[in-house]
């Protein structure tokens, strides 16, 4: 299974752009100005729909000559290219995008050749095969577990360092009976929700700012 | 590659001097044609990178430049605009990429720092006070009588002396100043541990590239560097920055810290850094300091971390490992070879021994200056990602023990194993032992450079 790593599946989908000159702003520019407002975190609409680890909306225009001695292509046309990392079946997964943001695929694919729409869940479980690639080698960024697995290791792990920080050089039995109330308080603790583990940093990082 | 021009490149650049004491003068240029012909009468007193051969001088003198004082001195605008974009920044302009907020935030500087008036900076180093002070006057009498600038600020900085000898020691009590890197074609006495590591396991110098503009780097390409060539040649990036050190809140940290710590104060103190007090790595000697390891050149700075994937010998987030994490990301260390610095500077303010009472406010700290062909590439990436930031150290968002900007609310893990004396351990709600009081980027020219600019022969074309 080529697009599989263990349990995670590595999906790359890349759809044509609409190329069509009266368009202003083009296609891809809307595209473009779409994504660039798309929230992230636990607002990112990956977030909401399930089973996403990490995914990737990127406009590519074209291959890019950098002079002799490359030889001078191009791509036949722009490409709205989505890759992600997900849990489980492919075809559950297209299903639970098209139910849990249906506007933002179309909001986004609208500009892309052929797309038949969310609404007709069919057609676009169909379309999104159809503009698949098989990835065979990917960077699967995750171990060899499931979202909600993730996130309760996360909110473990940083649960556990808390209480070994509080409690260090504590006498064994008190140590004890607060572990046995913390093990307690931390079963029933609801799941974290995606996006929602990692602080937020007070650091300008990456793209523009670099 | 043939051996460099050693006379055509500030030895502030080529060679720590280790000469204990300095001043550096921060100028402003009141008008270009004055500034120029001062830049001509100071091109004589500018000392080089030829060798001492035993006779070392009594004193040094060099100069390097803000992009704004660069702009005062009229250089052509397509020379101005060639620079590297976070040196036309600046420092100030920098904050939010550096994580230099809170306490460390730029309107908390002092106040020659605070507006865009520092043109160039003037490093002076005596091999005694009295050196020191008859250069300085010397230099602040050419000052005078050409007229081309006026003095801004001035800084002192002085090695600790202890019972009257010059030592390497920083107010914290770590003995500093270990591995700078090599680089090919500089010529200095080199120990393993301080180029880049080969796949056999020996140290190599880095490309020359590193650490001067106009030559080629570990990627096999030149520095982005200001046109014309001649102008950048030879030529590099200085980061200057003053370093308060909270010694107060260090020392009762330590203190509180090692009451619950189990394997003693000491340990804990080297568990911060990866080095003992003394200076032996911790990743040679574990359980103590070795002297006859601290001062063996030979081993000093000759460890990798391969054998220490988990830290419990050196520490993940210890600070030496983090900003020079040798082989700890794998790949033989590849990762690491443009994303090295080299290191100049000194203390400043009174040194207080153990015991001794000391409070935050007491002015002391160190002046940390950082020689890179790049401030983006190379300064600026390991203060972001390795001082700001744990994920290349597996440490997730925790930031340098001792440099982080931790507002109360840091923590640092110390991994261990099953013995008594070396148990895991966590230090949490760092509070900063180190405050951010100002810097900036200047640009270090050649002697070519220099004379360019007295003379106005700077021509991009």
């Amino acid at each position: 299974m080529p697009n599989k790593n263990g349990s995670v599946y590595g999906l790359t989908i890349l759809s044509p752009i609409i190329d069509d000159e009266k368009a202003t702003p083009s296609h891809d520019l809307q595209i473009r100005n779409y994504l660039a407002h798309l929230s992230t975190r636990e607002q990112s609409p990956f977030a909401v729909a399930p089973g996403t680890h990490l995914a990737r909306l990127v406009v590519m225009d074209d291959v890019i000559y950098v002079g002799m001695p490359a030889c001078e292509e191009h791509l036949k046309s722009k490409y709205l290219v989505f890759e992600s990392n997900l849990d489980g079946d492919l075809d559950d997964y297209l299903n639970g995008l098209a139910e849990s943001m249906p506007e933002l695929l179309d909001a986004i694919w609208q500009h892309c050749v052929g797309y038949p729409g969310a609404a007709n869940r069919r057609a676009f479980v169909e379309y999104m095969k159809a503009c698949q690639l098989d990835t065979t080698f990917f960077f699967a960024a995750v171990n060899d577990k499931s979202v909600p697995q993730t996130l309760r290791a996360l909110q473990t792990q940083a649960a556990v360092a808390d209480f070994i920080a509080s409690h260090q050089g504590a006498d064994p039995d008190s140590l004890q009976q607060e572990f046995i109330q913390f093990a307690a308080y931390l079963r029933a603790q609801p799941l974290p929700r995606p996006g929602s583990m990692g602080p937020p940093r007070d650091i300008k990082t990456g793209g523009r700012n670099e | 590659m043939s051996k460099l021009n050693e006379t055509d490149i500030q030895g502030f650049v080529l060679r720590g001097y280790n000469l204990p004491v300095a001043r550096y003068l921060f100028l402003h240029f009141e008008d270009a044609v004055r500034a120029c012909k001062l830049i001509g009468r100071l091109l004589g007193e500018i000392t080089t990178g030829q060798r001492w051969d035993g006779a070392k001088p009594q004193s040094t003198v060099n100069i390097a430049f803000t992009h704004r004082g660069l702009q005062r001195l009229e250089l052509p605008d397509a020379t101005l605009l060639s620079f590297p974009v976070e040196f036309q920044q600046g420092m100030r302009h920098r904050s939010e990429i550096l994580g230099d907020a809170g306490v460390n935030a730029p309107e908390r500087w002092d106040e020659v720092w605070r507006g865009d008036r520092v043109h160039a900076w003037l490093g002076i180093n005596g091999l005694n006070a009295e050196a020191l002070e008859a250069r300085c006057a010397a230099i602040l009498a050419i000052l005078q009588q050409a007229a081309g600038a006026s003095l801004l600020a001035s800084q002192e900085a002085s090695s600790v002396f202890i019972d009257g000898t010059a030592t390497t020691k920083e107010h914290f009590g770590y003995t500093d100043g270990f591995g700078n890197p090599d680089y090919l074609g500089v010529d200095r006495n080199s120990q393993p541990g301080q180029g880049k590591l080969m796949p056999d396991g020996t140290w190599a110098p880095l490309a020359t590239g590193e650490l001067l503009l106009g030559y080629a780097d570990e990627a096999g390409e030149l520095p982005v560097a200001p046109v014309p060539h001649l102008f950048a040649s030879n030529g590099t990036f200085m980061v200057y920055r003053k370093l308060h050190q909270n010694l107060a809140t260090f020392r009762s940290y330590l203190e509180q810290q090692s009451t619950l710590y189990g394997g003693g104060k000491e340990k804990l103190a080297a568990k911060f850094i990866g080095r003992w007090r003394d200076g032996t790595p911790i990743e040679l000697s574990p359980d103590g300091p070795d002297s006859a390891i601290a001062q063996d050149p030979k081993r000093s700075t000759n460890f990798t971390y391969g054998a220490d994937a988990e830290g419990t010998r050196c520490p993940m987030g210890a600070h030496i490992r983090r900003v020079h994490p040798r082989d700890a990301f794998g790949f033989n260390g590849r990762l690491i070879n443009r994303r090295r610095i080299t290191r100049r500077g000194l203390p400043y303010g009174r040194f207080a021994s153990e015991g001794e009472p000391v409070y935050d406010s007491d002015e002391r700290g160190v002046i940390f200056m950082a020689l890179n062909a790049s401030i983006s590439r190379q300064f600026e990436f390991v203060q972001q990602q390795w001082i700001q930031y744990g994920n290349d150290a597996r440490l997730g968002n925790d930031k340098d023990m001792l440099l982080g900007n931790h507002g109360g609310h840091g923590r640092f893990m110390v991994q261990g194993d099953t013995s008594r004396t070396n148990p895991p351990f966590i230090c949490s709600d760092l509070p900063d032992f180190v405050e951010l009081r100002g810097g900036e980027y200047f640009f270090l020219p050649s002697i070519t450079a220099l004379g360019m600019i007295a003379l106005g022969l700077v021509d991009p074309r």
